[in-house]
């Protein structure tokens, strides 16, 4: 009897729980089809959307963030798979030293640094502050996200697999390859998947290493939201919520089936 | 459906080929910092269309915003707006272009007081665009109104209250509250205006320059230490809200445009200041903008009403209690620049 | 082997010790040097950016960024570990619980942060409601204080608790807890003296997750604090942008990466499988 009040309590509270991480981007998405700006309802309306839609300055910055985020995650995936492998055959302590120090640095550590680091080589390359740079530094932080994904996977790989096929005659890369790599691609698959969510999200960094042409989404974001409330940011919220969730969900359901 | 690791990194790099040739523009582009809402909306198009370039127009709320962005020397930026002050500062690190004045025959279009400016005499690194003032902009349901610096210390406004996240004109108003002036160096006066600074800060709901004006449009904030141009755009928006110029005086800046060295491209530069120049574009501006222009030709062409705005053109004695702002020895701005750190950490 | 493993791994190496290593190298470097006028770096070389730290109002900062930091996690683990023990011990569907706790990571942390700003101001849901309830009479100013900022970290955080927890209880060996109540042990009871204790590493691993981003962090005290609740985060981002110190801001940003592996050192201590 006390057993079974306990586990509805328990359950209450984790209803209680979901509720707090769920409905304040509820409440978000809701009020973004508001038609006034306050808080007040006062009807349905697109309007924050067209707007948003209309700002070239917001899709501009849409773009760029996409096409940072995926060409950054291309690369740092790349790396990072090739990384954990390695790892995974025989752990390089500096190595994995120095990618557990890049995760728990502050970001804004990281991005600080990362500008004296330009600006200092700027003194002798002449290349400014631009998409590359901003590509640069988002590969830079996400190696270590993807190394940790994969190696997790990677952990789970029955090793004498690649020793079986080192004794029929494949080279190590061929191992790789063939046996390996087929095995941990739902890691690695997960891994790119992380690795885009944090490259497009990320604000501080990139707002301290973007340059002139290179603005992305968070940065228009946070400026329209320190000015104070604003619908526009509730209806990209609103899109950004749904885009990426259903990403989540795309991928689950490839991951799974 | 099997994806393999080589199929998706092609199919990735096959996607990005199409977005990347798609950002390439031929035009001659030109990139221009600016203040934001300091503008008219249709003057960077007709430059567009006037010279067929592209523009990039980004914008910045604070002097040191603009400084920490093209300190550095590869900005990327073609044309920033200095307020008078800061011009000295770029200059000593090597971040101007000169001016060639035969580029510029729209010059003489300038008031006679700003041809021959304090920061610049013979305008050979900047010219005039626009002034500006700071006061307090406040909500009409405060009874009695704010009338001087020493309001905004009043208690009543705790939560409400916002100033200006610019050094300069947070320690001024300090200093202009204990009776010195704005552009004190004595190290005494200046300790005291950071006590001031600090002792308001309780009462402070953030330090925020045009950031403000939207929060005090929607009531969320009762008093505001703004600029007079952001404070006529929220009164445009809202007429519950006022200005008034403080009674212990107040700091008057000039703004200008000044072309960065490493701008590669500095006779279209010299264009797009010429065409700000013309009277008609520096009405639209100053209309829009709702601030006091140095054009005279643009002055003429302002309508009345806003000719004889108390906010932007205020009576001979308002303008008498105004003080321009000028630059500092280094020396005095290391120490305003350490004092302003301690503030802000506070 | 060797050979492919070393190309392998040279990417890697390349990326850490161009874009990792060598900058915090430079910022090491430029915490020693002068301030130029009006920004920039200059010689001499000096320790003075350090010595100008032991100021009360620096000191300040770090007790506030310290007091977050930890408020914020004890709150994730509270308020996490009964979450994580209810998916623990949920029959089916742990999953999609698991989903259901991670879908808001997948979201932005800006959008997250702005959604409390929404809710918190003074014409924001909250006040409203509570106002139309007539529980208070005019708003109260939830937004722009220490308390907001916490709130928005826990908010943003609490799934880096639930996970290492769940990971932890789900291992956990139910007979001991059979064992217990055959000897007469309340649930109470079970869970202090058993359970808890044998989620020590789990509550470890959540902690530091939390600890550590949230000493360090600058976007939530940013919009959440609006400037009043300065942190160390607030205060590095302020001297490398519009303060332009950039030998100061160096300091502060080395003290704070000790302070880190200070504390990950004295957490996780002992801590065998490793990440890595």
């Amino acid at each position: 009897m006390k057993r079974k009040a306990r586990g509805t309590g328990l359950t209450v509270y984790a209803a209680g729980a979901f509720l707090f991480l769920h409905l304040p981007l509820l409440i978000l998405a809701v009020f973004s089809f508001n038609s006034s700006r306050f808080t007040v309802w006062e009807g349905f309306s697109l309007r924050w959307y067209a707007g948003a839609l209309r700002d070239t300055q917001l899709t501009d910055a849409a773009l760029n963030s996409l096409i940072i985020a995926v060409v950054a995650t291309a690369v740092s995936t790349i790396v990072g798979t090739l990384c954990a492998y390695g790892l995974w055959k025989r752990t390089s302590r500096p190595l994995a030293g120095s990618l557990y120090l890049s995760l728990v640095t502050p970001e804004i550590v990281t991005g600080i640094s990362l500008l004296a680091f330009y600006q200092w080589i700027f003194r002798f390359l002449h290349v400014q502050l631009g998409m590359h740079t901003v590509i640069l530094a988002h590969v830079s932080f996400s190696i270590a996200y993807v190394v940790i994904v994969v190696i997790a996977r990677l952990r789970t790989v029955d090793p004498t697999l690649e020793e079986a096929a080192l004794d029929l005659g494949a080279n190590e890369w061929q191992a790789f390859r063939y046996v390996t790599l087929p095995a941990i691609l739902p890691g690695v698959v997960a891994a790119a998947l992380l690795a885009f969510t944090v490259s497009f999200d990320d604000y501080v960094i990139t707002s301290l290493v973007a340059g002139v042409n290179s603005e992305t989404l968070p940065m228009v974001i946070y400026a329209i939201a320190r000015r104070g409330v604003n619908p526009v940011v509730n209806a990209i919220s609103a899109l950004i919520v749904v885009g990426f969730g259903s990403l989540v969900l795309i991928s689950e359901r490839l991951r799974t089936t | 459906m099997k994806i393999n690791a080589v199929n998706r990194r092609y199919f990735l790099f096959g996607a990005l080929a199409p977005l990347a040739a798609c950002s390439r523009d031929h035009r001659p582009h030109l990139n221009i910092l600016n203040w934001s809402a300091y503008i008219a909306p249709d003057t960077v198009p007709k430059f567009e269309s006037a010279l067929g370039v592209r523009v990039r127009y980004g914008t910045y709320e604070s002097n040191e915003e603009m400084l920490a962005r093209v300190m550095g020397g590869n900005s990327g930026w073609d044309i920033v707006f200095p307020t008078g002050y800061i011009v000295k500062p770029l200059l000593a690190n090597d971040l101007v272009a000169p001016i060639h004045r035969e580029l510029l025959p729209n010059l003489a279009e300038l008031e006679p007081r700003f041809q021959h400016p304090d920061w610049d005499p013979t305008l050979h690194w900047s010219v005039p665009y626009m002034v500006t003032a700071a006061g307090i902009a406040y909500n009409r349901k405060l009874d009695p109104p704010p009338k001087s610096w020493a309001d905004m210390w009043d208690a009543r406004l705790r939560g409400r209250l916002t100033m200006l996240d610019d050094p300069f004109d947070t320690m001024g108003a300090c200093l202009k509250k204990l009776g010195f002036s704005v552009n004190a160096t004595d190290p005494a006066q200046l300790e005291r205006g950071r006590a001031e600074a600090i002792r308001q800060k309780p009462l402070l709901r953030a330090y925020l320059n045009a950031e403000a004006r939207d929060q005090l449009v929607s009531g969320d904030i009762l008093a505001a230490h703004m600029w007079n141009t952001t404070a006529q755009q929220a009164m445009d928006s809202a007429p519950n809200v006022g200005f008034v110029y403080p009674s212990e005086g107040y700091a008057v800046y000039p703004d200008a445009t000044v072309i960065l060295r490493e701008s590669k491209r500095p006779e279209l530069a010299h264009q797009f200041i010429n065409f700000l120049l013309r009277p008609d574009i520096a009405a639209a501006n100053a209309l829009t903008a709702r601030t006091t222009t140095t054009n005279a030709g643009a002055r003429k062409l302002l309508p009345p009403d806003f000719r004889d705005n108390p906010t932007l053109y205020p009576a001979a004695d308002v303008v008498a209690r105004g003080e321009w702002a000028v630059t500092l020895d280094p020396a005095t701005q290391r120490l305003r620049d350490r004092l302003w750190t301690e503030i802000k950490a506070a | 082997m060797n050979r492919l493993r070393a190309w392998f791994l040279a990417p890697t190496w390349t990326f850490v010790v161009t874009l990792f290593l060598a900058p915090l190298a430079i910022i090491l470097g430029y915490s020693l040097l002068t301030r130029g006028v009006y920004g920039g770096i200059t010689a001499p070389w000096t320790a003075e950016s350090y010595q100008r730290l032991i100021d009360p109002i620096y000191l300040g900062i770090l007790w506030r960024s310290l007091w977050i930091a930890g408020a914020s996690t004890l709150l994730c683990l509270l308020l996490g570990f009964p979450l994580a023990l209810f998916i623990s011990r949920a029959e089916k569907h742990k999953n999609f619980y698991l989903g259901l706790v991670m879908l808001p990571f997948w979201t932005s942390f800006l959008v997250r942060t702005y959604a409390w700003m929404f809710l918190l101001r003074d014409t924001g849901l909250v006040n409203t409601i509570l106002q139309k309830l007539g529980v208070i009479h005019s708003p109260v100013p939830l937004l722009y204080n220490d308390g907001a900022v916490i709130l928005g970290l826990v908010y943003g955080y609490l799934p880096f608790t639930v996970l290492p927890l769940y990971a932890t209880l789900e291992r956990l060996d139910r007979t001991l807890l059979e064992a217990a109540a055959d000897l007469g042990a309340k649930p109470w009871a079970a869970l202090t003296r058993i359970t808890i204790p044998l989620s020590a590493p789990g509550i470890r691993a959540g902690a530091i997750l939390v600890f550590i981003p949230c000493l360090g962090a600058y976007l939530t005290p940013d919009l959440l604090g609006g400037g009043k609740s300065v942190m160390i985060g607030n205060l590095i981002q302020n001297q490398f942008t519009t303060a332009r110190d950039w030998p100061f801001g160096s300091a502060v940003s080395l003290v704070l990466m000790a302070l880190v592996m200070v504390l990950l050192f004295a957490i996780a201590r002992g801590e065998g499988e490793s990440l890595l």
